[in-house]
């Protein structure tokens, strides 16, 4: 039994969801997303051989998206050998498209009112060992002083559940407030350059508002795109119980001009390569419709939640050895996107997962409402929405992905000059997008490290930053390399934000 | 006009829609010459970029910017 909406909720409730914007979108009055066609495809591609197998890999290397039956083919290899070849194949892509670049970002968590009540939620409305809080503008600028001036972050997802309280516009004015703050530094300053959010399926019309303010990515997960599951987690009556509102979000965004959109399904709620199957429409979808895929697709592993027994229960948990998987089926189906990994997972699956095709991962992570600020240590699972996989701080995420060979980036560079849509796309899909990608790792890299680096810290990236400063010498022409040499300088005399 | 621009110097440049921070790709050149950006204010609203500026003559530069602005003003 749900408990009951406030009258000022209910009256918001309704007027949300605008069917004439579902429904322009649709062919024939149905979704993109056909239940029986997807288990079909993915029954009529089994034990795909190895040819095939190897002849999909040399498309997805050409950085062009695969079709259905081939996505199902790759959900269907049994031989492990084929998997590494897989895993290996996914690596290069993923090189071949954004380089040896992992950028950082962190969640701020502006506040978890809701109106829904998701099964597998903890932040569903029934939930009542939730504190429930939204963090004011004020408390939303002293969580971005620490982001920005003490842990050094140039790129947020802020983070809201549906509710009234944070509705379009006062979302727009927290961006606003992030975007404002600028904190003297070591040697430069701090501040939040990229502000992405994850919040509810919107209006074209609160869309052209946050892109009125320079909202960075769009993201909304359809949490599972099988549309039985779906009914059944998001109880009828509940806002987000509508599945079309939810699934042409994102259409809504490229409509209203918003041309960087995220994808993601929470597996663990129903089977894996199913919802793998489901991202893959999305995105051609998205691609038809508009010309422009995903700007990138997430992945996130259902984690206990403070009372939220479904999470035990369910019977499509991911296992570890399928995540990998599935990681690597996707980067191979949409091989110009970035794939997001978050500190949900362990530092182990963390390491074992990036040289997957991983592009993104957050560290320093605090998912409590406030938790910045507030400085605490110790998960809280009742502010929390779930439990986190990996507390690491960013300073020893970056260390270890310096000893692995990867260079951090914190470049925001690509959304404030025009690559962005099908621009991105295309660079993306050219694989000149890498070549952008490694300029400003080094330049925001060498921030970072003047900035907030402990001298461990430092000296691993000392090592990374010579190492790709002599690849950049051999592979650029010459006048881009002397350009990056008088930025770099720049930026060690304490210049900030320069970018190519 | 991109195209123009890029056939007879070399030059990319592309115009972009001005919403705070972001800057959304509108028009024009597709690709990239690798060389930082520069940003051109139109108006408001719009911009021109481009990392080739300096292979424009400055004559042409400002005949681009200037029939740009007139055409934004027109609309």
């Amino acid at each position: 039994m749900l408990a009951a909406l406030t009258k000022k909720e209910k009256d918001w409730v309704d007027q949300v969801i605008r069917e004439d914007e579902i429904e322009k979108y649709m062919i024939g009055g149905r979704d993109f997303i056909d239940d029986e066609e997807i288990w079909e495809k993915i029954r009529l591609n089994t034990r795909p051989d190895k040819s095939r197998i190897r002849e999909i890999i040399a498309k997805s290397m050409s950085i062009t998206l695969l079709d259905p039956d081939e996505t199902a083919a790759l959900l269907n290899v049994e031989d492990p050998e084929l998997w590494q070849e897989m895993f290996a194949a996914a690596a290069e892509v993923k090189r071949k498209v954004y380089d040896n670049r992992i950028v950082t970002f962190a969640p701020l968590y502006g506040g978890d009112l809701c109106v829904n009540n998701c099964l597998y939620c903890g932040f569903r409305r029934e939930n009542t060992v939730i504190k429930r809080r939204v963090l004011t503008l004020e408390e939303l600028r002293r969580e971005t002083e620490v982001l920005a001036g003490e842990i050094g972050h140039k790129r947020i997802i802020l983070v809201y559940g549906e509710h009234p309280a944070t509705d379009a516009r006062f979302i727009a004015d927290a961006i606003r407030a992030i975007y404002d703050v600028k904190v003297k530094t070591k040697k430069g300053y701090g501040q939040i350059r990229r502000v992405n959010v994850n919040i509810a399926p919107l209006s074209v019309d609160d869309l052209r508002l946050l892109r009125e303010v320079g909202i960075g990515t769009y993201q909304v997960f359809q949490e599972t795109y099988h549309h039985d599951t779906y009914r059944r987690l998001h109880p009828a009556g509940t806002l987000k119980s509508h599945y079309q509102w939810r699934l042409y979000c994102h259409h809504r965004a490229l409509e209203a001009g918003v041309d960087d959109v995220a994808l993601g399904a929470l597996f663990g709620l129903y089977d894996w390569r199913f919802e793998v199957m489901g991202l893959l429409y999305h995105a051609r979808d998205l691609e038809r419709q508009f010309g422009i895929g995903p700007h990138t697709i997430s992945f996130p592993r259902l984690e206990p939640a403070a009372n939220t027994p479904f999470i035990q229960e369910s019977r499509y948990k991911v296992s570890d050895e399928d995540f990998k998987k599935l990681i690597a089926v996707i980067r191979l189906s949409v091989p110009y996107t970035g794939m997001i990994l978050t500190a949900r997972e362990s530092a182990r699956m963390r390491r074992e997962t990036i040289p997957i095709g991983i592009t993104q991962t957050d560290a320093s992570t605090k998912i409590g409402i406030g938790a910045y600020a507030d400085r605490y240590t110790e998960q809280e699972s009742e502010r929390q929405q779930f439990l986190l996989g990996d507390t690491r701080s960013l300073d020893e995420v970056i260390r270890e992905l310096a000893q692995m060979g990867y260079i951090t980036s914190f470049c925001t560079a690509g959304y404030r000059c025009g690559r962005t849509g099908d621009r991105i796309m295309t660079l993306l899909k050219t694989g000149k997008e890498a070549v952008f990608c490694k300029l400003n790792a080094v330049l925001t890299f060498r921030e970072w490290l003047d900035d907030f680096a402990s001298p461990e810290t430092k000296r691993e990236g000392e090592k990374v930053i010579e190492k790709e400063m002599a690849e950049i010498r051999e592979r650029m022409p010459e006048n881009v390399y002397l350009k990056l040499l008088e930025y770099y300088d720049r930026i060690k005399d304490g210049e900030r934000d320069l970018y190519f | 006009m991109a195209a123009e621009v890029k056939a007879e110097f070399g030059a990319r440049m592309w115009l972009v829609e001005v919403m705070g921070k972001r800057h959304s790709y509108v028009a024009g050149d597709r690709d990239d010459s690798f060389l930082p950006p520069q940003v051109v204010g139109l108006n408001e609203r719009y911009a021109l970029v481009s990392g080739d500026w300096e292979k424009i003559p400055e004559k042409r530069k400002r005949d681009i910017i200037e029939s740009l602005r007139a055409i934004l003003i027109r609309q």
